[in-house]
């Protein structure tokens, strides 16, 4: 190993100190995400124009400016209106909230996915709505939007990233501080790079496993490769509704 | 508040926002070349063009965006000095890391189109190239527009993260307003409705386009 | 006769009284005047967008009528408080299956008999086996729906709308979306529930199943009743020269 490599090995213990902490702030994000996305999706679908109009405009303002832009608001921003957050949680706040908007159109999709057909045939064997919607529709919508939550989960992961902005000591972040004390770009970006992948494989990975247990039949999951990855993330085209 | 600040820094932040949009141009261009060539270079036959393209793909969409431009930015401070163009970087940066995502969208678009209208072109006697001229083509054209517009509209926000390589773009000249200040609500609204101007429509161009989906 | 939650009773007859029906501008259902009675098998027949599926729509609840009287088992359908009386006592069969896809044959024809009827599992599971049973599926209980074929999925569906003991049952083309070597499994099925005495108002156009099956038949003609009588009036004998023309057409493929 060259000398420089292993330069750059000395710092793996503050590596992967960054790599836990991304992974810790990629969870919280994630699971407030999921809240944000799964309260907005039902707002957009409620009786009252209040809530629909409040969730449409969260959906696109969050989704038509930038997400570092969002970090900015909720670290710089909300001190000067009396809510003062460190900055682990004020990005974790930002990121979820960001992913929870793109999250709650893929939940509206997933049901609105769900043939019509199966509601009636619920309603005439004397389901109640709510037992439809329990035993019927929440179940498939589940497994339609699987795949594209998976996908967010990562973007959670890659999104964390910009915290480094705000002076986070996530991996980016620290990865930023050892290049400038060592000066070696190469090293020090490369091995960055292998573990984001390592992050990101493996949560894909994980995620795949936990479809498979989760779901019966099977989900239509590509071929186990040698990119995880690819296995749970949607084709960059929706596939389209057989009605 | 001083809601004044919006009107005094406009000037500068306008100024900003048209080095935003510059860069979110030319990299929209070098994402497209690069998109088409590495998503055409994945179908090809040989298998280990085929692999690089694929690994390509696989690494910038499993890598965040800051540590390739990161990257991009030190090697090119590197070799060609500390004085390279930072908008270069960000530009080259921008559109290695969205052609991976481009790439993936043309692909699953020429696969998306169903193999039995091949397979018709070519009972008719048209030759591989005609088929994908004139049939292939031209539907997959209709179903990757909406999915790429879509893109560009991530890489356009994303211009804002050429902020942690120091380019003066629209969100670095506003962060810079706010340090000034220590105004930063009525500056964050300013470049909020920016961007918002401009992705805005595009969103609602892409909702309108796009296939009626299962979010796959 | 089958008691309803409020103590009364649910019959096997139906009877329609001039009822309308529109989409918009589009009349789809003009005046319908009809009754099945108790054990009776009626076959409707008509031309695509003759109004069938809206009629048999009506009759299980998915529709409301726009007006008319609409006595299902005797319950008023067409007061919207009362409707909601005849879930879980008609069977419908649709043409394009309908099945849960996330659950096997057998946790599709228990789900009504646990959430509605309010059975133990095991109570539930043997009611469903003699239902899949009647359709011939009682080996492929633990099959999802994606791993049988056309035919076995459509016999499940009609197993599952057996299950909770319907007094009428209503078929919307049920062999239309299968291949033709399989729609015999699913017309014999639905022939022995005939031949049980099962009141069954089934839309189709296996002429086959109309002739030797049906009590009466029914000809439908853009929202109306051109024609009905038995099979062998109509199918035989047409007198309306829509339905003459129809029967050619239907007869010419
Ligand atoms: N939900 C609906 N909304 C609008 N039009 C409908 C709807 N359902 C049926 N129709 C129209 O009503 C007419 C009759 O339809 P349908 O009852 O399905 O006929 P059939 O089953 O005889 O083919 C058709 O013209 C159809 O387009
Ligand atoms: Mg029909």
């Amino acid at each position: 190993m060259s000398y420089q490599w292993r330069t750059v090995f000395e710092y793996l213990p503050e590596f992967l100190d960054a790599m836990g902490l991304t992974l810790w702030i990629t969870l919280q994000a994630f699971l407030l995400a999921l809240v944000c996305g799964l309260v907005a999706a039902l707002a957009r679908n409620s009786r009252w124009v209040m809530f629909r109009l409040l969730a449409g405009a969260y959906v696109e303002v969050i989704r038509n400016t930038p997400v570092l832009l969002q970090i900015f608001v909720v670290f710089f921003a909300l001190p000067s209106v009396g809510v003062r957050l460190d900055a682990v949680t004020a990005g974790v706040v930002a990121i979820g909230v960001n992913v929870g908007a793109y999250l709650c159109e893929v939940f509206r999709a997933g049901i609105s996915s769900v043939a019509r057909g199966q509601g009636e045939a619920a309603q005439v064997l004397g389901l109640s709505p709510r037992q439809t919607f329990a035993s019927v529709i929440a179940p498939q919508a589940l497994r339609n939007v699987y795949p594209a939550t998976v996908n967010n989960l990562i973007q959670v992961l890659l999104g964390t990233s910009l915290l480094t902005a705000i002076a986070v000591p996530e991996l980016t972040g620290v990865a930023t501080v050892i290049n400038a004390r060592t000066l070696l770009f190469v090293q020090v970006f490369a091995l960055t790079l292998l573990l984001y992948l390592i992050l990101s494989n493996a949560l894909s990975f994980a995620a795949g496993l936990l479809g498979r247990v989760m779901f019966k039949p099977a989900l239509d999951q590509a071929r186990p490769g040698l990119w995880p990855l690819r296995r749970t993330r949607p084709s960059a085209i929706p596939v389209e509704v057989s009605s | 508040m001083n809601w004044q600040l919006i009107w005094i820094s406009l000037p500068q932040l306008l100024r900003a926002f048209l080095l935003t949009l510059e860069l979110a141009v030319v990299s929209i261009i070098g994402c497209t070349v690069i998109g088409l060539l590495v998503g055409g270079l994945r179908t090809v036959r040989l298998r280990i063009v085929a692999g690089l393209a694929r690994a390509y793909v696989e690494v910038f969409r499993g890598s965040p965006l800051p540590i390739t431009l990161l990257f991009v930015y030190f090697g090119a401070a590197l070799y060609l000095g500390y004085s390279s163009n930072v908008f270069a970087a960000a530009a080259v940066g921008l559109s290695v890391y969205h052609g991976a995502y481009v790439a993936e969208i043309f692909r699953s678009g020429i696969q998306a189109v169903p193999s039995a209208q091949r397979e018709a072109a070519q009972t008719l006697g048209l030759s591989a190239m005609q088929t994908f001229r004139f049939v292939v083509l031209p539907q997959t054209r209709r179903i990757v527009f909406p999915p790429l517009i879509g893109q560009f509209i991530s890489l356009i926000k994303d211009t804002s993260i050429a902020f942690v390589i120091g380019l003066v773009e629209l969100m670095k000249a506003g962060q810079a307003i706010v340090d000034r200040t220590a105004e930063p609500i009525p500056i964050y609204l300013t470049i909020a409705a920016l961007y918002f101007v401009i992705c805005y429509p595009l969103s609602l161009w892409v909702r309108r386009n796009e296939r009626k989906i299962v979010p796959a | 006769m089958t008691a309803t939650a409020n103590g009364a009773t649910i019959g096997s007859n139906v009877q329609l009284r001039a009822v309308t029906k529109a989409f918009g501008a589009v009349e789809v259902l003009k005046n319908i005047d009809l009754e099945v009675e108790d054990g009776e098998v009626v076959v409707l027949i008509g031309a695509s967008g003759s109004g069938k599926s809206t009629l048999l729509r009506i009759m299980s609840g998915l529709e409301t009528a726009d007006s008319g009287q609409v006595f299902v088992g005797g319950i008023p359908m067409h007061e919207p408080k009362r409707a909601p009386e005849i879930r879980g006592h008609v069977g419908m069969v649709f043409q394009q299956f309908n099945l849960f896809p996330h659950l096997n044959a057998m946790g599709n024809v228990t789900l009504a008999l646990r959430k509605v009827l309010k059975m133990s599992t095991n109570e539930a599971e043997a009611v469903a086996l003699k239902a899949l049973t009647r359709v011939g599926m009682q080996d492929r209980c633990e099959n999802y729906p994606s791993q049988l074929s056309g035919g076995q999925q459509q016999r499940v569906a009609i197993a599952r709308a057996l299950a909770v003991n319907p007094r009428i049952m209503f078929f919307d083309e049920a062999t239309s979306a299968l291949d033709p070597e399989l729609v015999g499994e699913v017309t014999s099925v639905m022939r022995s529930l005939a031949t049980e005495g099962m009141t069954m108002v089934v839309v189709t156009h296996e002429m086959g199943f109309a002739q030797r099956t049906a009590d009466r038949v029914v000809f439908m003609d853009d929202g109306v009743i051109a024609e009905q009588g038995t099979p062998e009036q109509v199918l035989q004998n047409p007198q309306h020269p829509r339905t003459q023309q129809f029967l050619a057409r239907v007869f010419e493929a």
